[in-house]
């Protein structure tokens, strides 16, 4: 009987660099798309859509490259997405951070961010997390309003 | 060498006043505290300074971001000897034999030496930068659009030579950064570019928002819920002091890494990050028992250090004499110096001698203050390591934002943070160098404006690249570095520098 020597299973599928490239061809496409509404004047007399064609089309070659020899980089299913839902809360309650800090004034909006991320998120304890997030709002606007002129937004109720 | 003399005198005239030392001192402890935090590079920190300094005197503005800039560079070694975190990624290496050194009982030595091959690699960047920016500066006034655009051309070559992993994604991030740019009015034409109706999209997408989400969000994204190291050891003054044989052993890599380190730091792209990867492998490969590498090596430390330290001052000759940007701190710098109606470039030493020879008499000074800050006050330091990474970082989104939204009182600008954010995140995820994007975005407009103005200037010849020999000369070299760089990607048995080095060569390039 001969010995079989166990072999790594091929896998098969999208690489991670040829799928990235082809994102970037995408996104090539989409930039000469829309650089259509500029002129892009001749090689001797450069228009305004000029450079912006000429980038798409570099960019969209550097992408087939990559698609290209990405064959050897690791399959897409390999690439490891374990904190992309922790990411996109702290992306979402940014989002809201920077929808109010002009309505709410900077103070408001950074506690209730701290808040959050400090109470909600990591579960700290109430009153170290009150203490954190109220010191830092205060401390910051100081520091940065007061002390360094920076204007900050403030509330309409003067905080 | 007697005018350099005086000059300088000029500038420690400047530097030495009271408010300057005071805004030096401050510096260096934020850059220190700032190179501390994962998540916080140097880049990130100077971008949330910037509006603060906006009330400043220029000479003090450059003198404090600078400070933060030199002192990210210190700070970030710290975090990586004693925790094998590395508080900036220039600082990656340090890692490797810095902590190895911590487990077997050496962390103050290595601390030391860090500290003392930053300052003797600073000391000779600042001694490189005062020799050789007034000779650039010279040559420089004899630059027209055609030079400039050359110039350009060669930097964007050598990035795609230099990258410290895949050539092609390091281009097609250039390429990405480039497209940036190119949103906003057009100075040529007056249109208004890729703006989608915003109307603050027409000055164009500003460095702060791209640099900060880049490099100061997608990090966070990506070590949030993180748990932090509960064993942070906390160095004593006596533990400090190096032995005789680890001051042997370090005295060839800090020399090496000194000059290597301020000649990569000329050149564009993240030359401090390269430049610390190049000389660790250098190192390894010129001593005489390797083996030791990975295990606790003091050359290890020694090198990298320096020539990080080296490759910050480095960064500043072409911005000072030629006003181009080489990475995205000058870049971020050169727009604090523009914020006051100074551009540098040729002319700024002659226009302005005082805020040049303040600024390198100051980066003396800052070096100084470094060294005394960094060995007898790392104790003081390491208690911000003991600060839970759960109140840490939200504390830094929240500079972020503020930083970002105050440079110019704009919501815009916080989102678009949050889209680089977004975008960085997953670039990193597929392994893209983001340095090039910053860059790519600051060199842009001039790029085109330079090109079309040289055009202009040839009635659509495209000759005069070639008539020009200063033109010419840059874009030969550009090119053969160009050349050296695909060798590998065509030809398969070609040997990659970064081999040799000790780099990884990037998957598919």
């Amino acid at each position: 009987m001969t010995e079989q020597t166990p072999q790594a299973p091929v896998k098969r599928g999208l690489k991670s660099d040829q799928f990235s490239g082809l994102m970037l061809v995408a996104l090539a496409l989409y930039i000469a798309w829309a650089n259509q509404e500029y002129p892009v004047g001749s090689l001797a007399q450069p228009g305004p859509g000029y450079m912006p064609l000429l980038l798409a089309i570099f960019l969209g070659a550097m992408g087939l490259l990559i698609a290209f020899w990405g064959g050897r980089s690791r399959p897409l299913r390999d690439v490891q997405w374990p904190e992309a839902m922790r990411a996109t809360i702290i992306l979402i309650a940014c989002g809201v951070g920077a929808f109010a800090l002009e309505r709410i004034g900077y103070r408001l909006t950074v506690i209730a961010l701290m808040i959050f991320f400090t109470g909600v998120m990591e579960r700290k304890k109430p009153l170290p997390v009150l203490l954190v997030s109220v010191g830092f709002g205060f401390i910051s606007f100081y520091v940065v309003a007061d002390l360094l002129d920076v204007p900050l937004p403030r509330s309409p109720w003067g905080l | 060498m007697g005018e350099t003399f005086s000059n300088l005198m000029l500038g420690f005239s400047i530097a030495l006043q009271p408010h300057i030392l005071v805004y030096a001192f401050a510096g260096c402890i934020i850059g220190t505290l700032v190179g501390m935090m994962p998540g916080l590079g140097p880049l990130a920190g100077i971008s949330i300074l910037l509006p603060a300094t906006f009330g400043l005197n220029p000479i003090v503005a450059i003198v404090l971001l600078a400070g933060v800039y030199y002192g990210a560079m210190y700070g970030g070694s710290t975090t990586s000897i004693l925790m094998r975190i590395p508080g900036e990624a220039a600082s990656v290496m340090t890692c490797v034999d810095g902590y190895e050194m911590t487990k077997n009982g050496r962390a103050g030595p290595a601390l030391a030496i860090a500290a003392i091959g930053s300052f003797v690699a600073g000391t000779f960047g600042v001694v490189g930068l005062m020799l050789l920016a007034p000779t650039l500066a010279g040559w420089a006034l004899r630059f027209g659009p055609p030079e400039y655009t050359a110039l350009l051309m060669m930097g964007l070559f050598i990035l795609a030579y230099m990258s410290g992993g895949s050539m092609l994604k390091t281009l097609a991030m250039a390429g990405l950064g480039l497209v940036l740019g190119m949103i906003g009015i057009d100075a040529m034409s007056g249109y208004t570019r890729f703006s989608f109706g915003i109307v603050e999209l027409g000055d164009g997408v500003g460095i702060v928002p791209v640099a900060v989400g880049l490099f100061g969000i997608s990090e966070i994204l990506i070590t949030a819920g993180a748990a932090t190291p509960d064993n942070v050891q906390k160095p004593k003054l006596r533990d400090l002091i190096p032995s005789r044989e680890e001051f042997r052993l370090s005295a060839g890599p800090i020399a090496r890494g000194s000059l290597l380190g301020f000649l990569i730091g000329i050149i564009p792209g993240s030359a401090h990050i390269i430049s610390s990867f190049v000389s660790y492998g250098i190192e390894r490969r010129m001593s005489k028992h390797p083996e030791r590498f990975g295990s606790g090596a003091i050359e290890g430390v020694a090198g990298p250090e320096s020539a990080n330290n080296a490759a910050a001052s480095g960064a500043f000759v072409p911005m000072m004499a030629l006003g181009i940007p080489t990475s995205p701190v000058t870049a971020v710098m050169i727009a604090a110096i523009m914020v006051h109606g100074i551009s540098p470039g040729p002319l700024l030493m002659s226009e302005q001698p005082e805020l040049f020879w303040g600024f390198v008499a100051s980066m003396y000074v800052g070096n100084v203050v470094l060294l005394i800050l960094n060995l007898p006050m790392v104790g003081l330091f390491v208690n911000l390591l003991r600060i839970p990474y759960g109140y840490l970082y939200p504390g830094i989104l929240c500079f972020c934002i503020l930083g970002t939204y105050s440079v110019a009182n704009s919501l815009i600008d916080v989102w678009m943070m949050l889209i680089m954010g977004a975008v960085g995140y997953v670039l990193r995820k597929f392994h893209y160098d983001l340095a090039p994007v910053a860059l790519g975005l600051v060199l842009a407009p001039i790029l085109e404006l330079s090109l079309r103005q040289s055009l202009a200037m040839s009635a659509g010849d495209y000759g005069i690249f070639v008539e020009r020999p200063i033109a010419v000369t840059m874009f030969a070299l550009g090119l053969i570095m160009f050349l050296f760089a695909i060798k590998p990607l065509i030809f398969k048995k070609g040997k990659d520098w970064r081999r040799d080095v000790g780099l990884e060569e990037a998957e598919g390039s």
